[in-house]
């Protein structure tokens, strides 16, 4: 009896330490308590070497366009400097009269089929981030480079590169419709720059292509050719 | 015959024994039976506990702050957000999370991040200012650029929707483990789960004091109670509460089960949703975080916790201070606390706020707007996965700017005490991107309740008379921003037999007035004269063109904004305005990851176009007159001469709204302020929401509209009396954009058609070279 007994308990024994795991209840921290103190982000915290979005080249290479006087003025191709348009240049050309610029090329910039012409540079941030996007999309990762593509146009919102750069991995991505309607916006921004207004209108027609509006697709192709 | 003994000998003992055997039988069966039992429950407890009940919190982070050279930020601004981050001062920023602060610069070593198109790099940085602008940035190779991590601004419980609070052990304010153990089980760190000492001593103290004060479960079966079991107090549910806590105790340690038990605890309802866990409760009863509880406020809690409902401080105060005094007496009984602090604490009143917030995070209006935003892109069951990580585009530094505009200018207002408190919202987005940067939905930017900026649906007063110039400036053959238009009064035919006659703000009529002056100054006569032109129901289908669907009939009362919208949906409209024509749907979201940093969605930057960029340039061009001399020219006093606004003011009838809606070439704010039940504000666009507005963009440094015109419009002088072509020459003469094409022919200079004073100077040459000749 004793003996049934004692087996019993073993058993039972046996069987509750086979259920046994232990672990801890994970409790996590959810948002900020309701003060302005105490904030930490406790957020992932990955150190890992990728590429760096900083670009080794110079830094500060600008247009240079003529102005009204005779003379020249830089123009910055972001408008983060856009008081000086305003209060200067009253109704004045910021992007440009004409395409005739002079600028140095960085070697090793946006290469690839692009219709940027050496006069079109860009700054330093938006510059770095086209490169990482160019690199994104040579390696498959197209959301990664309209990510970085679309922070690039945080920077420089009204720089029509951007857009160009956007509209073609949307039409990469096979958003026809929307790769047409950033084009455009990218033609609103465009004036003065012929070579980049003829890439832009290619892009609208390839996208018009795709979306099965060959009519269209002509006439941007044809205000492509009198672009140039 | 040794058979017979045999048997003789069992039947004899059979009698005892058998009865023996039977129980042994029973009770060996009923140990296997219990033990499957055990077995069973062992498994349901550790699924509950083990992750799945505890769905972890999708993390909702701000928008990472951006450095680089030429980006408009101001010292302060970026210590605010280092400061925010946790970032420590010291004397050189030599690892991740330190800063060393100078006056014009400050070396920041950032920490490492993950975002959804790659890794961040924890490294040093050097950001020097000059002014409100980024001068320069150094680090290492030649850096560009660099980013912080993003500020975390909430969670979400995508499954259940249900919110929490969640503390950690460590994060509990001083007095509460120790009275809730004190109160509720007092040998909770020696039991094993159930505790037979605090069953009897609870019998004991009810039995001896005539009412039920002691309940005799362990925190570990309430915790199971909570879990799992229904509320039914029957005895089996009993038995079964008490194996599982065994079986809980013998996985888990206590602090462990004390942690789930501070986060599970059911304190109270409001509506339908229940208040869990003591960090939930701290801010729906106290608005405060658990951490800043005082010893009187942690008691009241604690005594809640044998019954929310029953001890609901606001609805049956009187027993809610009898039980939290309890508390306190058994506090200072067990010697936690001193006599002193006892009677202290019992002196306080209870302290509850007067309605209950159940905020679990500093922005609820924005994070209102992020879970819509979910909702509307995933089931919930889609977001099963756990833990994500939602990226958006919250600017927390423009966001205190907005709170801080809209707190001080309703507190200038003050308060007039027969009425309803005034209330505002504000909504801030990118002009060219689309992104919701801010977000106020009341007077009280930290409480959760009516969302004013996504909710709020009022009529839009004069913030309606920009689609009425843009449907006329479509037909620029007719229309153009000087042609004269008649601000005189006008009758029409409202509803079948009824006549409805506008009149201006001021009571007046003001003759003819060129098109961009009848914006400015927000003419209703002329506003309705042109609105009836070109029809109502084109002006009606612009609104919807320019992005918000609406179903308003089509009386000629609309052209002066009895339409009613939400400040988002304005903002909406006005974000068609600034970004060139292109409607861009507003978005808060920009990404989600996964919980291990894998994309799972983005919300990609998308436009539509809808008007012609020329003539919104020619529309903001109008708008930019509303600034500079029309309605919205108070906004000069708080920003920079030569910063090139745009906007409109909006007043409504009996002045019951008060809207403005203005951009800068990066930011669109609309700003409203008016009265919950619809009652008069006496205030005007001008007057009211404008202030707010002109607080706002005073601090927040807004970049110029550009005066590039796009391709299409050409410029051209004119006499802005007559609206006819002009000439530099002339006085008075203004140069104005048109649409290429439909510019006014240059007119007849001013300057006299012979210039006798050059030709009487070359007479005089040649009587001079003459004279030397004969000389």
């Amino acid at each position: 009896m004793i003996k049934q007994a004692a087996l019993t308990a073993a058993a039972l024994a046996v069987l509750s330490g086979c259920t046994v795991s232990g672990g801890a209840i994970p409790v996590v921290d959810s948002g900020r308590p309701v003060s302005n103190e105490d904030m930490r982000t406790g957020a992932g915290r990955v150190v890992g070497s990728s590429p760096q979005t900083s670009a080794p080249q110079d830094s500060g290479v600008v247009v240079m366009v003529p102005d009204g006087a005779g003379g020249s003025s830089a123009v910055q191709s972001y408008p983060l400097d856009s008081q000086p348009v305003f209060s200067t240049d009253v109704g004045g050309a910021a992007a440009g009269t004409a395409g005739s610029s002079t600028g140095s090329s960085i070697g090793g910039s946006t290469g690839g089929s692009s219709v940027l012409q050496p006069d079109e540079q860009l700054s330093g941030p938006v510059l770095a981030l086209l490169t990482t996007a160019r690199q994104q999309e040579g390696s498959g990762d197209l959301n990664g480079a309209n990510a970085s593509l679309e922070r690039a146009m945080r920077i420089a919102p009204r720089e029509p590169q951007v857009l160009y750069r956007l509209a073609q991995v949307r039409l990469r991505q096979g958003d026809a419709a929307q790769a047409e309607q950033l084009a455009q916006r990218g033609l609103t921004y465009a004036s003065g720059r012929p070579a980049l207004q003829a890439g832009l209108w290619e892009l609208v027609a390839q996208a018009r292509d795709a979306q099965g509006n060959s009519a269209g697709a002509e006439q941007a192709r044809q205000r492509a050719r009198v672009s140039l | 015959m040794a058979k017979k003994r045999r048997s003789l000998g069992k039947v004899k003992s059979t009698g005892g024994h058998r009865l023996w055997g039977w129980l042994l039988k029973l009770g060996l069966v009923g140990m296997v039976l219990l033990g499957a039992l055990a077995v069973y429950l062992d498994a349901v407890v550790q699924e509950k506990f083990s992750g799945k009940r505890w769905a972890v919190p999708a993390k909702v982070f701000a928008r990472p702050l951006e450095l680089y050279a030429g980006r408009a930020l101001t010292r302060d601004d970026f210590l605010t957000e280092l400061r925010a981050l946790g970032y420590r001062q010291t004397n050189a920023a030599n690892g991740p999370g330190q800063m060393a602060v100078g006056s014009s610069r400050i070396d920041v070593y950032t920490r490492g991040f993950q975002f959804f198109e790659g890794t961040e790099p924890a490294q040093k940085v050097s950001v020097h200012f000059n002014g409100s602008t980024i001068s320069s940035i150094g680090g290492n190779r030649d850096l560009v650029m660099a980013r912080l991590e993003p500020m975390m601004i909430g969670g979400i419980y995508p499954a259940h929707n249900e919110d929490r609070i969640l503390i950690r052990l460590d994060q509990a304010p001083p007095y509460l483990v120790d009275s809730l153990v004190a109160v509720e089980d007092r040998d909770f760190f020696n039991h094993f789960g159930v505790s037979p000492k605090g069953i009897a001593r609870a019998m004991f103290v009810n039995l001896t004091s005539g009412s039920l004060q002691q309940g005799g479960s362990t925190l570990t079966q309430q915790l199971v109670k909570n879990f799992f079991l229904s509320a039914d107090r029957n005895i089996v549910r009993k038995g079964l509460e008490a194996m599982m806590a065994v079986l809980l105790e013998l996985h888990y340690s206590k602090e462990d089960i004390l942690e789930a038990y501070l986060n599970e605890v059911f304190l109270g309802q409001d509506g339908n949703r229940a208040v869990h866990g003591f960090g939930l409760a701290s801010q729906y009863y106290f608005a405060q975080p658990l951490q800043e509880l005082q010893l009187h406020q942690v008691a009241l809690l604690v005594g809640m916790v044998k019954g929310a409902s029953y001890y609901n401080p606001r609805r049956n105060p009187e027993r809610a201070m009898t039980r939290r005094n309890l508390v306190l007496d058994l506090m200072a009984e067990q010697g936690m606390i001193s006599q002193q602090q006892a009677s202290d604490a019992k002196g306080k009143p209870l302290d509850v706020t007067a309605g209950g917030s159940m905020a679990n995070t500093s922005h609820p209006a924005f994070m209102d707007l992020v879970k819509r935003q979910l909702r509307a892109d995933y089931r919930d069951e889609d977001l099963t996965s756990e833990g994500l990580r939602i990226f958006t585009s919250f600017d927390p530094l423009l966001q205190k700017k907005a709170e801080d505009a809209v707190q001080s200018t309703l507190k200038r207002f003050g308060q007039t005490p027969d009425r309803p408190p005034l209330e505002a919202a504000m909504v801030v987005t990118g002009a060219q991107t689309g992104e919701v940067l801010a977000l106020v939905g009341g007077s009280n930017p930290r409480f959760s309740g009516f969302n004013r900026a996504l909710d709020a649906s009022r009529p839009i007063g004069s913030l309606i008379k920009p689609a009425i110039y843009l449907t006329a400036l479509e037909k620029p053959e007719r229309y153009s921003l000087i042609t004269p238009i008649d601000d005189e009064p006008i009758t029409l035919e409202a509803e079948p037999g009824k006549t409805w006659s506008p009149q201006n703000y001021d009571r007046q009529s003001h003759g003819q007035v060129p098109l961009y002056m009848a914006l400015a100054k927000s003419y209703n006569q002329a506003a309705v004269r042109v609105g009836v032109d070109v029809g109502v129901d084109n002006v009606l289908n612009t609104v919807r063109r320019l992005g918000v669907d609406h179903d308003w009939p089509a009386y000629p009362a609309m052209l002066l904004g009895s339409g009613a919208m939400t400040p988002m949906q304005v903002a909406d409209m006005f974000q068609t305005i600034a970004n060139g024509g292109f409607n861009t749907p507003l978005r808060a979201i920009r990404n989600v990851l996964t919980a291990e940093g894998e994309p799972l969605k983005r919300y990609p930057f998308e436009v539509r176009q809808r008007f012609d960029s020329a003539t919104i340039y020619l529309t903001q061009e109008a708008m930019s007159h509303v600034m500079s001399e029309g309605t919205g020219r108070s906004a000069y006093s708080h920003v920079p001469a030569n910063v090139r606004l745009a906007g409109k003011t909006g007043t409504t009838n009996d002045l019951r709204d008060s809207w403005f809606a203005g951009f800068s070439d990066d930011l669109v704010a609309v700003s409203w302020i008016g009265r919950d039940d619809n009652s008069q504000t006496r205030l005007t666009g001008a007057t009211g929401a404008l202030q707010v507005w002109n607080a706002f963009m005073g601090q927040a440094h807004p970049q110029s509209l550009s005066a590039v015109p796009p391709g299409g419009v050409v410029s051209a002088w004119v006499d802005p009396a007559t609206g006819l072509g002009s000439d530099p020459s002339c006085e008075g003469s203004v140069e104005f954009p048109f649409r290429a094409g439909y510019e006014p022919l240059p007119g007849p200079g001013c300057r006299p058609v012979i210039d006798t004073e050059v030709l009487r100077d070359g007479a005089n040459r040649v009587l001079d070279t003459i004279r030397d000749w004969l000389r």
